[in-house]
């Protein structure tokens, strides 16, 4: 096998898994603040791919300036979301540190978004038009980049680095990590649990949002495209340790080195099959992953 | 009348409407709902001796139920061995598989042990549709296996095929008996006890001198056990399994459904559940699929949610005050006659 087709794969496969650590990121910030897991999260990146690509449809605009009207239209859907479903929960159990009633009922959110998206739009499969970046190339020596992967990589790295400047250098990002750390002795230090709460999950879903944005010009939009997004970020963020950041971008990219890899050495569907043993080992022996905490878990 | 005797009468009256349904009822289409939903309410049961006594939340449960179908199916296929004898062994390796997954997950709190059955079902399944000859065991990857039917009008015991409905609706009816009269034995035993002990206050059960891992563990087996034999039964009925069919998510997520719309760690909420929810998943999948797509899906969701949100607990929990009035009213007339 040539050399230069490896080096091309493993390119590609930092690329892909960069956003797969993306969606990934939401999954863990709303872990790491409330505890919780939201099994609806991949439905919530559907929501933000068919938001790209009806405001892009409509008004033609360029896929990442949308970005600037998808992320805080998915923050407030998250905000709301937190608010009217997930906070009773945490009201009527105020003694469970992590509910398990909240993975259901964020599985009912699940099958009702994807369905009513079914629904409304068909099961058919919607490219992006008019996509300015459609098969879009760059050349370096004999190596070929997607470009809006390229992108995407960049624009995770982006996303990554804002939220750490947001959660280490403003007073809301104090806040949260306060939250996270101990919300009883955050809330008698007047932090108001349910805001941080809301606010937390706001930005959760508005990191969907944005790797929606950066997945509409590669990936094809329908109703159930969040399913193996879902499953992949649950994957990637127990590899990297539910709640930390780095760990869900490094889960990210081995999950997508081992898509991008594997088919050279094995049928494409046997590499499916790699991660999930992957999964299962690092939960057998390294329960917190790699960079979790121990207490978590 | 004391409220012993008025719960046993309405248990006998249960159990007699039961016996004597498929007398009246003639249609093998309802024969056929009323089958899968006594399939589904056992399978919520066995379900139920994790997710509800042990206070997790498997969702791998699909797992077991492929593991029945696929033995009892390869032993049958390959020699002739009598899907009787392939239920019991699929138990027993689903039993072993069981204590191999649970024997390190059950230690981690609930959302990771959540994740790690998700994730062991799709590895299974993966697996499974990927290979057609598993050592000497033939798999057939994504087609699934084909049970040959045997001659129309005919039935044998021994193949566990019927040319009429009524003998697998006698064989589900007494499964789900048998497997209800358990758990109620199970709930009251020392097990029974350290589960439910283990589920709600694990700190304080451990300081009281109960093995929780191993209790759950033990649970875990025992559910995996009973759920495999529900496999092989769903084999026999249908006579066609594959991947997609017995080692899905879908399966998984509608056995913790039902459980927790109907009461989780409740004896009667996997019925009532099923009860609930199979009728509106058969009729609206028949009569509003055609129209309004995955509209049966919509209504299950929003159901979820409105009960997780209103009675956290399962619908068991108000019906049980419901019977236990209606009990107080009967049988305080009659002993007050007594008086």
């Amino acid at each position: 096998m040539d050399l230069i087709f490896l080096l091309q794969d493993v390119i590609n496969g930092i690329l892909m898994g960069s956003i797969y650590g993306l969606v990934a990121l939401g999954l863990t910030l709303v872990f790491g603040v409330l505890k919780i897991i939201n099994f609806a999260h991949g439905s919530f990146l559907m929501v933000g791919m068919y938001v790209a690509y009806w405001i892009v449809a409509y008004t033609g605009l360029h896929p990442y300036l949308a970005l600037f009207l998808v992320a805080p239209i998915m923050y407030f859907f998250g905000y709301q979301m937190q608010q009217w479903l997930i906070r009773p929960i945490f009201v009527a159990e105020r003694d469970v540190r992590e509910p398990i009633t909240v993975i259901i009922v964020t599985t009912g959110v699940w099958y009702v978004l994807d369905n009513l998206a079914l629904l409304l739009f068909g099961p058919d499969y919607r490219a992006l038009s008019p996509n300015p970046l459609k098969g879009e190339m760059i050349e370096i020596g004999e190596i070929l980049i997607s470009t809006p992967k390229l992108f995407g990589f960049i624009i995770t790295v982006l996303t990554a680095a804002g939220l750490y400047w947001f959660l280490l250098k403003t007073r809301m990002g104090r806040a949260i990590r306060a939250t996270s750390l101990d919300r009883d002795a955050a809330s008698l230090m007047g932090i108001s649990q349910w805001k941080i709460f809301n606010v937390a999950f706001g930005i959760g879903t508005a990191i969907a949002g944005i790797a929606a944005v950066v997945l509409v010009p590669v990936y094809n939009v329908y109703p159930t495209v969040g399913v193996p997004f879902d499953v992949k970020s649950f994957v990637i963020v127990v590899l990297g340790g539910l709640g930390s950041i780095p760990g869900a971008l490094l889960g990210g990219v081995i999950i997508g080195l081992i898509e991008s890899i594997g088919p050279n050495f094995m049928t494409s569907t046997w590499t499916e099959a790699i991660v999930y043993g992957l999964f299962l080992l690092v939960l057998f022996f390294k329960p917190s992953g790699l960079f979790g905490q121990k207490y978590d878990w | 009348m004391t409220p012993q005797s008025f719960k046993k009468t309405g248990l006998a009256l249960l159990v007699l409407t039961a016996l004597a349904l498929p007398l009246i009822l003639r249609s093998p289409t309802y024969l056929h709902i009323l089958i899968m939903l006594y399939l589904y309410a056992y399978m919520t049961t066995t379900w139920n001796l994790v997710g509800g006594f042990a206070g997790v939340l498997p969702l791998g449960h699909s797992v077991f139920v492929g593991i029945g179908a696929y033995t009892s199916t390869v032993l049958w296929l390959q020699w002739g061995i009598s899907p009787w004898i392939g239920m019991l062994v699929g138990g027993c390796l689903a039993g072993f598989v069981a204590y191999l997954i649970g024997k390190p997950t059950l230690k981690m709190r609930g959302a990771y042990f959540a994740l790690a059955t998700m994730a062991f079902v799709e590895g299974v399944r993966v697996i499974v549709e990927n290979v057609d000859q598993l050592g000497p065991f033939k798999l057939n990857g994504p087609r699934g296996l084909n049970i040959p039917p045997l001659p129309a009008g005919e039935g044998s015991l021994l193949a566990f095929q019927f040319a009429t409905k009524e003998p697998y609706y006698y064989i589900i009816l007494f499964m789900l008996m048998g497997v209800v009269y358990l758990t109620w034995r199970l709930s009251r035993s020392k097990l029974g006890y350290s589960l439910s002990a283990g589920g709600e206050e694990p700190e304080a059960a451990e300081a009281l001198g109960v093995n929780v891992a191993k209790c759950k563990v033990t649970a875990m087996v025992l559910s995996a056990f009973l759920t495999a034999l529900a496999g092989t039964f769903l084999a026999q009925m249908t006579l066609f399994i594959y991947p997609k069919s017995v080692l899905t998510l879908d399966l998984s997520f509608e056995l913790a459904f039902i459980a927790l719309i109907g009461g989780r760690g409740s004896l009667a909420g996997p019925i009532i559940g099923a009860l609930m929810l199979r009728p509106v998943t058969e009729f609206s999948r028949i009569y509003l699929s055609a129209t309004l797509p995955g509209m049966h899906l919509i209504l299950l969701g929003v159901i979820l949610i409105v009960v997780m949100l209103y009675q956290p607990r399962g619908l068991s929990e108000p019906l049980t005050r419901l019977f236990n009035r209606l009990q107080d009213r009967i049988c305080s007339t009659k002993t007050g006659g007594a008086k």
